[in-house]
């Protein structure tokens, strides 16, 4: 990786900085949220879902479509960088940023799960499921996002993977091998885990790779 | 020897309305090179072909001796690239802008800087996003300038400033060529500011190169002569004219091979032989291409 690669990661973690705080604090708040019973929890368990959803989809709308609407890919596309250290820069610069906000507020609701009694553990593998998908989802946002050359297309993108969200809770949590173990007093790492497990991450190194293989040689990038 | 800072040889690229076909030119290392073509003429087009944003689709294209878009990264160290069009990061400031470019360019003149800050009348601590159009330009440039490049490509970096403000900008193109080895492609619609600062011209039109030249011999070949004609005289079939209009016994004839000669040739009739500026040149240069093409 060269020095300018370097540099535009850390322009990603500056220029976003306050959203990563903003989200990270909204994440673990919601948790805190969802310690209460009842609305409480599920008020909480909302907020903190669309936190880290919003967060990807925000992260990916001002870094990536904002930049080339409001001219300002121009100006980084003037640095001695190729396309693909271009691609390189936003795929790690972003996803360090999303990483960041979505590590502490899972990692925040994990603590919840384990910590209040209220709370059965048994839910720990959905919930672990339910983040990685959304990491995943973050992905193919960025994915989409860096291959989408119109407006709409990229709001297509949005509006696909938000959709995917509610997807997956409607075809995960009824899953055998899931939903008969989700409220159990403890946590089931079984096959049915492992295989939903393995298939986000599939999709989330797929959605990761494609853009070094087609954006990064695209021969028109304005 | 040092290579030529631009080199395009049959350059197309084609678009769904557009097609920029067969475009050559050359830029030598110290030379200005005034671009001039009227909207929608393939300028923009021309120079992010030059900074490697964009591919050819056939054709040969070598920035400092970089073949381009593949070596764009190295090319792109000696090159400042300015367009109207381009915005900052929204969220930072012109001082962070300043510290982030310096990190990327060792040749980065923090003297230099420093005196266009104060020259540009920007302030350090301003968010880009509370720049005027002008102060945004100013700001970019100083961006550009500062990091000292052996070649500049502008694509239409006067447009839409105030008087005071394009005074500046130009002064400040005009201070780069100072040094002899750095070179500026300049495109623009305004020839007031091309005529300013370039010693060529090319001129572009629908796509295609129209004419390039040294602005002198621009200068030196375009006439406007004005003729009275006797009653019952014609006047005869000449070579080089670019275009002729009557009224009466007054013809006006406008040339791109003027010399003395020429205006022996049409004898006592001349009533007056006008010097034309870029402008008229410009005009009269492409109108004259579009006819030829039939369009």
């Amino acid at each position: 990786m060269n020095v300018v690669t370097r540099k535009l990661i850390a322009k990603e973690l500056h220029v976003n900085r306050w959203f990563v705080a903003i989200g990270s604090v909204a994440g673990v708040v919601s948790v805190l949220l969802s310690a209460l019973n009842g609305t409480g929890f599920n008020v909480g368990a909302l907020t903190w879902l669309t936190t880290i959803i919003a967060m990807g989809v925000m992260l990916a709308i001002y870094g990536i479509m904002n930049e080339r609407k409001e001219h300002t890919l121009e100006f980084i596309m003037s640095l001695p960088l190729s396309i693909s250290d271009y691609v390189l820069a936003k795929m790690i610069g972003l996803a360090l940023c999303f990483f960041a906000t979505w590590i502490i507020s899972v990692a925040a609701a994990l603590v919840l799960v384990f910590a209040k009694d209220s709370v059965p553990d048994g839910i720990a593998p959905y919930l672990v499921l339910l983040s990685v998908f959304m990491l995943a989802n973050f992905g193919v946002v960025l994915c989409g996002m860096m291959h989408a050359r119109t407006e709409a297309w990229s709001s297509a993108t949005v509006i696909v993977t938000n959709m995917g969200v509610s997807i997956f809770m409607f075809t995960v949590g009824p899953m055998e091998g899931i939903r008969e173990f989700m409220w159990g007093p403890a946590p089931v790492w079984n096959s049915a885990f492992w295989t939903v497990l393995g298939c986000e991450l599939t999709v989330l190194l797929i959605a990761f790779i494609l853009p070094f293989v087609f954006a990064a040689r695209r021969r028109d990038f304005l | 020897m040092e290579p030529k800072h631009i080199e395009m040889h049959a350059v197309r690229k084609s678009y769904r309305f557009f097609t920029l076909d067969d475009l050559s030119l050359e830029l030598a290392p110290g030379e200005v090179m005034g671009f001039v073509g009227p909207n929608g003429a393939g300028k923009s087009t021309t120079l992010r072909l030059a900074m490697g944003l964009i591919a050819p689709d056939a054709g040969e294209i070598r920035v400092l001796g970089q073949p381009m878009p593949t070596a764009q990264a190295a090319a792109k160290r000696e090159v400042g690239y300015v367009s109207a069009d381009m915005h900052l990061l929204p969220n930072a400031t012109l001082g962070w802008h300043m510290d982030f470019v310096k990190s990327i360019y060792p040749t980065w003149d923090d003297a230099y800087a420093t005196t266009l800050v104060k020259r540009f009348n920007l302030r350090k601590e301003q968010n880009a996003r509370s720049l005027s159009l002008g102060e945004r330009i100013k700001a970019v440039l100083l961006l550009t300038l500062a990091r000292r490049p052996r070649l500049l490509i502008l694509d239409e970096p006067t447009t839409g400033l105030d008087p005071v403000a394009r005074h500046e900008v130009i002064s400040e193109f005009m201070d780069v060529l100072h040094d002899d080895s750095r070179s500026i492609l300049f495109s623009s619609h305004n020839t007031v500011d091309v005529e300013r600062i370039s010693d060529r011209i090319t001129f572009i039109d629908r796509g295609r190169l129209v004419e390039s030249s040294n602005k002198e011999d621009f200068l030196d070949r375009w006439r406007r002569i004005q003729l009275q004609l006797p009653d019952g005289i014609e006047l005869p079939a000449l070579p080089n004219i670019v275009s002729r209009s009557q009224d009466g016994r007054f013809v006006t004839l406008v040339t791109d091979q003027f010399s003395e000669g020429f205006a022996a040739l049409l004898g006592s009739h001349v009533r007056e032989v006008q010097r034309m500026n870029l402008e008229e040149i410009f005009v009269a240069n492409v109108m004259r291409h579009r006819e030829v093409r039939g369009s």
